[in-house]
């Protein structure tokens, strides 16, 4: 991953970590700021609910009064009406339910059940209360039992006149109850009344399974509880519940449910998160336009210090960095420039040095060379001058020696000044076509048989066709060879193989000997560096020359003790030849 | 009245819920050699007199003389006489014959119904109305009054609004409203005991002990006193008393204890009634809270049901014919007339797969003009300015 990236992405998380840190805190608070709201809302409902219980309390107890007063209940206590005249009675009065009971509450007339007659009141009413007292006593929830099961409903008793019967009414909890507190928007009551009536302000609650866990709640812990139903998948159709317990005299009448929409805090949430997201969104591009810019200054410089390195590496020490600016980026590419100058410089001052040793190390080869028949030269010219002082005969027998000996030794200095002058005058290859398999084959035969030096050839499989100036590469085989033979003076094994490498082919020649030190390997290819007495050192430059003009690369592996194993690498395409 | 009749056709099928209705019109229209009067005896009617041999198999009818059908021809049977010969012993015969399907009934070529009751039909349109012309020449004597328009299906509330505004002269109505209309002035004509009302299992899945104890549950005396206005007559037996003379016989008490102990862990049962009647729904909700008081739970329903609450009409002044009507109305096989009537009845309810509940008279209110009501032939008015509003 670049710089470039890095920062890019640095800047985007640390822009985007930042606004969602924002941003949550900002949901966090609001979602907070609607729960307050939310609870006053929901416990002023539920004043206003008691309020409304209240009020229709008093409403029922006057209606109550008003039958328990009338000719009617006279009638039915003294058996001259028929059992269902309280139908008449409670339908005058809008009650729902209405009884005309005796003092120890057996039934009359009942309206809403008329059959009942005959058994008793199980509103959960205390017999045996003193007529003042039941004018005193308030409304409350009953659960009425009803032909097809039990309804609540708020309930109120009255004695009649006399006291010869208690006439007991009630009304319905139904929807006008609940459509009737005033509720407020996004707000809504729901009543679960016992056993299993769930109504709203609209009337029965369809669907109302998602309600049934909270409800439950509420019944077997008969207090308050909370409870937030999503009606659908979208967050938005979330309601949260407040569960109120409805209870009388120790029995639960049923649950009022305020529920407040989630809605407006569920699209303001969104809304904050999108602004969020949005700002997030703006301040990553911005991000990542001035992280673009900055990188545009700081890597720029950066990479182009890279490329300078690169191209040190690949030798260009010329290589300049410009930048423009004026901090440590600046200072750095001035340290780079600064070292490349340098480096060019050590290099100059290096090659001149080594140009110097070279000139050196041919002077001293040359002197070396050129002593040992200058010496016979002058023994010999000496041996004739004093020979020409003896008599003839024996100079003439000195003078053929020494002839004999000045020609031969005219004929080594002729042999090194040849071998100077070849490598001096090391001409362009001609390539073509060439079996390197076969070329090794051909090379080798020659130095077959040249006891106590035993030859193994382990040629690679198939045929290796590059193109190649086949004499050069065969001198070059052949110094390895010689080499290789000369570092085994009292024999060993000569080991020549061929191997495909990707791309090319590799040989290697391996010998033996007493091997080689790793100051001895560096040097081995510089011209004129020989470990032999007699060589010149130039059998392996003469190698790495021919190589090097076949695109390929040779190199030695070597331990001391252990023998050397050179290697001849050369490229398989090459030219239009293959 | 409250029943539609299609037809006054004795030999026709008839709706169940009209079987009272068409009993109550057809002696008026229609006649049999014998007839049963109101102890259940056999009274010569077409025929004056009938003799049997020893072995009761060939019996022989006189036929009574100045017959005149309803067109005004004689009936005279060939001799004068009627013979109905068998090779088995015929010691039914009588109760047979008095049957309204063995009417004398001649089928004019229009199609219309002739017999030679003291009212011929003079007008029958479909379920709606009918109108009965005095026979004039009626062997007993041209009824008092000229004919009598008949307005079927009518409602019980709309019967009275009739009475009440003077567009009839008799409306039908609740045993248990009796006592109010009389109060209103009202004139009130009721038969005996003709109508019993009972609940029926339908089904044979509720076992003996939960119909049982559904018997025992029930509170005959105060549906009678309360629901029906002591109109009634509670009773356990089909057959009312004045029929069988016996129905006191079968237990009527109800026992609440023994019946939750019968019906302990007993499942639901489906109720039906008829909702829209106004003495069944009544009835069926307090037999549900009586049941409930015992542990029985009774679904209200008005399809399928195990367990409904019926009116059967009592069809013929002889319990034998009564009771053979009965438990063709219940679908139950009535063991041979070998056996005593009690024996009958009692096997009918035996397993309680009918429960009677209360017999129930017929009652008519009737302008204060209407006289010897509910019997037609004998009905007169007693003038114009005497026939008053109630």
């Amino acid at each position: 991953m670049t710089f470039r990236t890095k920062l890019l992405l640095l800047t985007s998380l640390t822009v985007a970590g930042a606004v969602a840190l924002v941003t949550g805190a900002v949901v966090v608070s609001t979602r907070r700021a609607f729960e307050h709201i939310d609870v006053a809302r929901r416990e002023a409902l539920l004043d206003q609910f008691r309020r409304e219980l209240d009020a229709r309390g008093e409403e029922l107890s006057r209606r109550v009064e008003q039958v328990a007063s009338s000719s009617a209940v006279e009638q039915i206590t003294s058996g001259v009406a028929e059992y269902d005249r309280a139908q008449a009675e409670a339908q005058a009065q809008s009650l729902d339910f209405l009884d005309v009971v005796e003092p120890d509450l057996t039934i009359i007339s009942s309206a809403h059940w008329p059959v009942r007659f005959g058994y008793k009141n199980d509103w959960n009413i205390s017999p045996g209360i003193s007529p003042q007292d039941w004018r005193a006593t308030k409304s409350f929830l009953a659960r009425i039992p009803l032909p097809e099961g039990t309804a609540v409903a708020l309930v109120c008793a009255r004695p009649a006149p006399g006291g010869k019967a208690l006439v007991i009414g009630g009304r319905k909890l139904n929807p006008e109850l609940l459509k009737s507190l005033g509720i407020a928007p996004g707000m809504r009551a729901l009543l679960w009344l016992a056993p299993d009536d769930l109504i709203d302000a609209q009337g029965p609650v369809e669907n109302a399974a998602k309600l049934e866990p909270l409800i439950a709640q509420v019944k077997a812990s008969g207090r308050e509880s909370t409870a937030t139903v999503q009606w659908r998948a979208q967050r938005s159709s979330a309601e949260a519940f407040l569960g109120l317990p409805l209870s009388e005299r120790g029995q639960l009448m049923g649950v009022l449910l305020a529920g407040t929409s989630l809605r407006e805090e569920t699209d303001l949430e969104n809304a904050i998160v999108w602004i969020g997201i949005m700002v997030g969104g703006s301040g990553i591009a911005i991000g990542v336009l001035l992280g673009w810019w900055t990188t545009l200054r700081v890597t720029h410089p950066v990479e182009q210090l890279a490329a300078g390195a690169r191209a040190v590496a690949a030798g260009d020490w010329s290589t300049r960095v410009e930048v423009s600016s004026h901090d440590e980026i600046g200072e750095l590419a001035d340290s780079f420039n600064q070292m490349t100058r340098q480096l060019v410089e050590q290099r100059d001052r290096a090659i001149q040095a080594e140009r110097v040793a070279a000139w050196r190390e041919l002077a001293r080869r040359l002197a070396h060379e050129l002593k040992n028949p200058l010496f016979p030269l002058q023994i010999t010219i000496e041996n004739l001058q004093r020979a020409r002082e003896r008599s003839a005969s024996e100079f003439d027998e000195v003078f053929r020696e020494g002839t004999t000996t000045l020609l031969a030794e005219l004929s080594n200095l002729k042999t090194i000044v040849a071998r100077f002058s070849d490598f001096a005058r090391m001409p362009a290859p001609q390539f073509e076509r060439v079996d390197v398999n076969e070329l090794v084959r051909g090379v080798t035969k020659l130095y077959e048989g040249r006891p106590p030096i035993s030859l193994r050839l382990e040629l690679a499989e198939g045929e290796f066709w590059i193109a190649a100036d086949s004499d050069q590469l065969r001198r070059a085989l052949g110094n390895l060879l010689l080499n290789a033979m000369d570092a085994m003076p009292d024999g060993g094994t000569l080991h020549v193989a061929t191997e495909s490498i990707k791309d090319g082919v590799r040989i290697s020649v391996a010998d033996t000997g007493r091997g080689l030190t790793p100051e001895e390997c560096e040097r081995l290819f510089t011209p004129y560096y020989t470990t032999k007495h007699h060589g010149t050192g130039l059998g392996l430059a003469i190698v790495q020359s021919v190589v090097t003009d076949h695109h390929g690369k040779v190199s030695v592996v070597s331990e001391p003790g252990s023998g050397s194993r050179f290697m001849i690498e050369l490229p398989l395409k090459q030219g239009d030849l293959i | 009245m409250r029943a539609s009749l299609k037809t006054l056709d004795p030999f026709a099928d008839s709706d169940p819920q009209a079987l009272g209705a068409r009993a109550w019109l057809l002696p008026a229209v229609f006649e049999t050699l014998v007839r049963f009067d109101e102890h259940g005896d056999p009274q010569p009617c077409l025929a004056t007199s009938w003799i049997h041999d020893a072995a009761r198999k060939r019996w022989v009818f006189t036929a009574r003389e100045n017959v005149l059908l309803h067109n005004g021809t004689p009936w005279s049977p060939k001799g004068g006489v009627i013979e109905v010969p068998d090779d088995r012993p015929l010691p039914d015969i009588l109760r047979e014959l008095a049957r309204p399907s063995h009417a004398i009934v001649v089928h004019a070529e229009d199609g219309s119904l002739i017999g030679t009751g003291p009212f011929r039909i003079e007008r029958w349109d479909g379920e709606k109305s009918a109108r009965l012309a005095a026979h004039g020449g009626y062997w007993a004597g041209r009824p008092f009054v000229d004919a009598i328009e008949i307005k079927m299906g009518r409602a019980l509330r709309d019967q009275e609004l009739d009475l009440e505004s003077g567009k009839t002269d008799v409306a039908e109505i609740l045993v248990r409203d009796a006592r109010r209309l009389r109060q209103k002035g009202a004139g009130i004509s009721a038969t005996p005991s003709m109508e019993t009302l009972a609940l029926v299992f339908e089904n044979s899945r509720s076992p003996d002990v939960l119909r049982e104890a559904l018997a025992l549950s029930i509170d005959r005396a105060t549906i009678n006193n309360v629901l029906l206005q002591k109109q009634g007559e509670p009773s356990a037996a089909l057959l009312p008393r004045w029929l069988s003379g016996y129905s006191f016989v079968f237990a009527a008490a109800r026992n609440v204890a023994r019946a939750k102990q019968l019906a302990a862990t007993s499942p639901p049962l489906v109720f039906a009634y008829d909702r829209q009647d106004p003495i069944l729904r009544p009835v069926g909700e307090r037999i549900a809270v009586n049941a409930s008081e015992a542990g029985i739970i009774l679904r209200a329903s008005t399809g399928p049901a195990d367990v409904r609450l019926i009116s059967l009409p009592i069809t013929s002044r002889d319990a034998w014919i009564a009771l053979e009507d009965l438990a063709a109305m219940l679908k139950l096989s009535l063991p041979p007339a070998t056996s005593g009537l009690f024996e009958a009845e009692s096997a009918l309810l035996n397993g309680y797969r009918v429960i009677p509940l209360v017999h129930l008279p017929q009652a008519w209110a009737t302008t204060g003009a209407v006289r010897d009501w509910p019997r037609l032939a004998d009905v007169w008015l007693d003038s114009l300015d005497a026939k008053a509003k109630p």
